[in-house]
C-alpha cells in the first residue's frame, strides 16, 4: 500500500497520521512532510501516529531519526505512538527503540506520559 | 517437499512491495510463523534496497534476480545483480552507538537472517540469505 501522510492539529501538537508502507519508494515523501512540519514554527510539538504503518524499512527509520535530530535543533518535541510489531521490531533491531519517546496511543502521547 | 520460485524485477523502488509480498507469502506457505515472516521480509527488503542504492547506484532500470527455495526447515533466498561491488565496510554495517539516519540496512539483514553470504561474481554480486524455522542444529539441511 503506498504511504499516505496527513497532518492535523490537536491542542498544541501537530499529529502526522501515517498509513501504509514506509519503504525506499515512500520514505522521501514522509521525510519532506515531517521536516516541513518541524521547521514550520518555533519549538514544534510533533507526534507521529504509526498505527496505520504496515511496514517500515531502514530508509523509513532514517526519516524518524532525522526527525528526532531536527526537532532537537529547533527546540521541539518529537514522539511516536501506535507502534505495531512491524515498526517495533525494526526499531529494536537497530537499537533505536529506546532513543525515541514512544507511547501506546494518542492520548498518552499528548499528555507526554510513558 | 522442496518449493522453488524465481522472480526478476527491475531495480525500481516502487516494486519492492511486490517482492516483499511474494516472499512473505512464500515463507507463510513454507510454514514460518508470522513473526518469522516479518523478519524474512525485512531482511530480504533491505537486501533489495542495497542492490538498488549501492550496486546499481539508484538506477531504476536494472535487473534483480531472486531465487527462493524452501522446505519445512529452512528458506533460502539468493539475490543476484549485475551492479558494482559492495563496499566491505558497508557489508558489516556501521556501529550503532551514534544516532544518525543511515547505515542500518546490514544490521537488519544480519539481525533477521540466520546466514548471510556475499559473493562478488564476474560482472555482479550474489547474496545468499538463509532463515531456519528452528535454531540451526547439525541435522538441519538448507533446501
Amino acid at each position: 500500500m503506498p504511504v499516505r501522510v496527513s497532518a492535523r492539529q490537536v491542542e498544541d501538537a501537530t499529529i502526522l497520521d501515517v498509513v501504509g508502507e514506509v519503504d525506499l519508494h515512500a520514505s522521501p515523501e514522509l521525510r519532506k512532510v515531517l521536516l516541513d512540519v518541524l521547521r514550520e514554527k518555533p519549538a514544534p510539538h510533533v507526534l507521529m501516529n504509526l498505527q496505520g504503518v504496515t511496514y517500515i524499512d531502514s530508509s523509513g527509520v532514517a526519516v524518524l531519526v532525522e526527525g528526532l535530530k531536527t526537532s532537537a535543533t529547533v527546540d521541539g518535541r518529537f514522539a511516536l505512538y501506535g507502534l505495531g510489531p512491524e515498526v517495533r521490531e525494526v526499531l529494536e533491531l537497530t537499537q533505536l527503540l529506546s532513543v525515541f519517546e514512544v507511547y501506546e496511543n494518542e492520548q498518552e502521547s499528548l499528555r507526554g506520559h510513558r | 517437499m522442496k518449493l522453488l520460485f524465481k522472480l526478476e524485477v527491475p531495480s525500481d523502488p516502487q516494486l519492492t512491495t511486490v517482492v516483499r509480498s511474494a516472499v512473505k507469502q512464500f515463507a507463510t506457505v513454507i510454514g514460518f510463523s508470522e513473526e518469522q515472516c516479518r523478519a524474512i521480509t525485512a531482511g530480504l527488503d533491505e537486501a533489495v534496497t542495497n542492490i538498488i542504492r549501492h550496486a546499481y547506484r539508484d538506477r531504476h532500470d536494472q535487473a534483480i534476480h531472486l531465487t527462493c527455495r524452501g522446505n519445512d526447515t529452512a528458506l533460502e533466498l539468493i539475490l543476484e545483480d549485475a551492479g558494482g561491488p559492495a563496499d566491505p565496510e558497508e557489508l558489516h554495517g556501521r556501529p550503532l552507538d551514534k544516532l544518525q539516519p543511515g547505515g542500518l540496512g546490514m544490521h537488519i539483514i544480519r539481525g533477521t537472517m540466520d546466514e548471510v553470504e556475499y559473493q562478488r561474481l564476474p560482472g555482479g554480486n550474489r547474496l545468499r540469505l538463509v532463515k531456519y524455522t528452528k535454531p540451526k542444529n547439525s541435522e538441519e539441511k538448507c533446501p
